[in-house]
């Protein structure tokens, strides 16, 4: 059985960790994380579909808020096609936060890779990262890899969506962007003056949110976002 | 939001000059497919003919996205412009598929949400119109982008060749497997909780005579 189908029968996370360590590996990595990538000032732990990383380097990043200081992060939004770490661009000179994500990195071991962005509909933006040595890979193991980054990434979007591998459904970034406005007190118009979208649309986000949270009301949904850390004040 | 289902060539059907006038604005303004670029800004091929089968989905009454569905066993865009993509075997007799193909959604529909709801139904359309025609699989030839969003609706799609770029894009040959678990997921992936190709488009129109002779 290929790869490919193996990856399309796991049920679980796990699963899809198992058969993409051992898949990746064939081409000199040896690590990997699988997430959505967050707005400015939202943490990025609700948007991590599955993270391969060393989890003393994994608390470090996402605690500190590393992934909106990331030029590796940064740069998926700009581009569509794989890219080396090593390729994503920042000043090194004025863009002190960056230079300190990478260099931290380097003493995990954690500074080469290869990035392959995911562009979903609706503006929103997901990463497969790859950890390790990428001067070996010629064109045909980087459509590879293109190629099985994005199965790993929709399989674990879709036992996502089901909430069948436990992970607790992320509000997205524009309901993010709405809850953070009411939790600052103001109303539905004056968030739809704001944002630029419509009242209907401001609702909708707010009722939107308290689906995926569960929660009976307004104030119950912004106080389990901040409780949840899926939003930030 | 309702799905029609246009067959044939159908050139009186009201929505058909705006299916290919979006087809244009798509998939040469926006897309830049020059090979397909015409005068007339109407996206019109040799394969938009007796064998096709469109589904066009409107929302009160406008045009917002479409697909077109060639059956394998007439002549289609996989084995023929885009054959050089495909290397592996189809998984079962040609005559039990179909090539998805003109794939689109209005470009304005798919702004500031996650999952478009037009894309969702027309994924939930396409499923139930292979399964009501019978298909066992679906091909296409798309970017890459296609295998994400199509195992994110829990479909099974495999490569009928390695991913190549044409035209400087990552594009792949696949199929899709049909089943009523894959209609089942992609409904439940997206929330779809409607039927969109209502049974009565598939009844066939009886010959005049009266029954009983």
């Amino acid at each position: 059985m290929s790869t490919i189908e193996t990856l399309q029968r796991q049920e679980s996370g796990q699963g899809v960790h198992a058969v993409m360590l051992e898949a990746i590996g064939d081409y000199g990595f040896s690590k990997f994380i699988i997430s959505g990538l967050p707005d400015r000032g939202l943490d990025v732990r609700p948007f991590v579909l599955l993270s391969g990383w060393d989890s003393e380097w994994y608390a470090r990043y996402t605690s500190l808020g590393y992934v909106h200081l990331d030029p590796v992060a940064r740069h998926c939004f700009a581009t569509t096609l794989p890219f080396d770490w090593s390729a994503a661009p920042y000043d090194r000179e004025r863009d002190r936060g960056a230079r300190q994500v990478m260099e931290e990195a380097r003493d995990f071991d954690m500074h080469q890779g290869l990035c392959v962005p995911v562009h979903l509909e609706g503006g929103m933006q997901g990463v497969v990262s790859l950890v390790g040595k990428t001067a070996a890979l010629d064109d045909k193991n980087r459509l590879e890899l293109h190629m099985l980054a994005l199965y790993a990434h929709g399989r674990m979007r879709f036992l996502h969506t089901l909430g069948q591998d436990g992970v607790r459904r992320a509000i997205t970034p524009r309901e993010a962007e709405v809850l953070k406005w009411v939790a600052a007190g103001k109303t539905a118009s004056d968030i739809a003056g704001i944002t630029g979208l419509s009242v209907r649309t401001v609702n909708q986000h707010c009722e939107n949110a308290q689906r995926r949270l569960g929660t009976s009301n307004r104030l119950h949904t912004v106080v389990e976002a901040i409780r949840h850390k899926l939003i930030t004040l | 939001m309702q799905v029609h289902v246009v067959r044939g060539r159908n050139s009186d059907h009201p929505l058909m000059e705006a299916n290919y006038r979006l087809r244009h604005r798509i998939f040469v303004d926006l897309q830049g497919w020059e090979a397909l670029r015409r005068e007339d800004q109407r996206d019109i091929d040799r394969f938009d003919n007796e064998d096709a089968t469109h589904l066009l989905l409107t929302d009160r009454g406008e045009l917002v996205g479409g697909s077109r569905i060639t059956p394998l066993d007439r002549p289609n865009l996989l084995q023929t412009v885009f054959h050089g993509l495909v290397h592996g075997d189809f998984p079962t007799d040609l005559s039990l598929g179909a090539d998805w193909t003109r794939f689109y959604v209005r470009p304005d529909r798919r702004e500031g949400r996650r999952r478009a709801p037009e894309s969702a139904a027309l994924f939930c359309a396409m499923m139930e119109y292979a399964l009501s025609e019978g298909y066992s699989f679906i091909t296409f030839v798309s970017s890459l982008a296609m295998l994400e969003h199509g195992t994110s609706v829990g479909w099974t799609i495999t490569p009928l060749g390695p991913p190549a770029l044409v035209d400087g894009k990552a594009t792949v040959a696949a199929w899709i497997a049909v089943s009523e678990q894959a209609l089942y997921t992609v409904r439940r992936a997206t929330g779809m909780s409607q039927v969109l190709i209502p049974a009565s488009s598939f009844v066939f129109t009886p010959p005049s005579a009266p029954l009983g002779m």
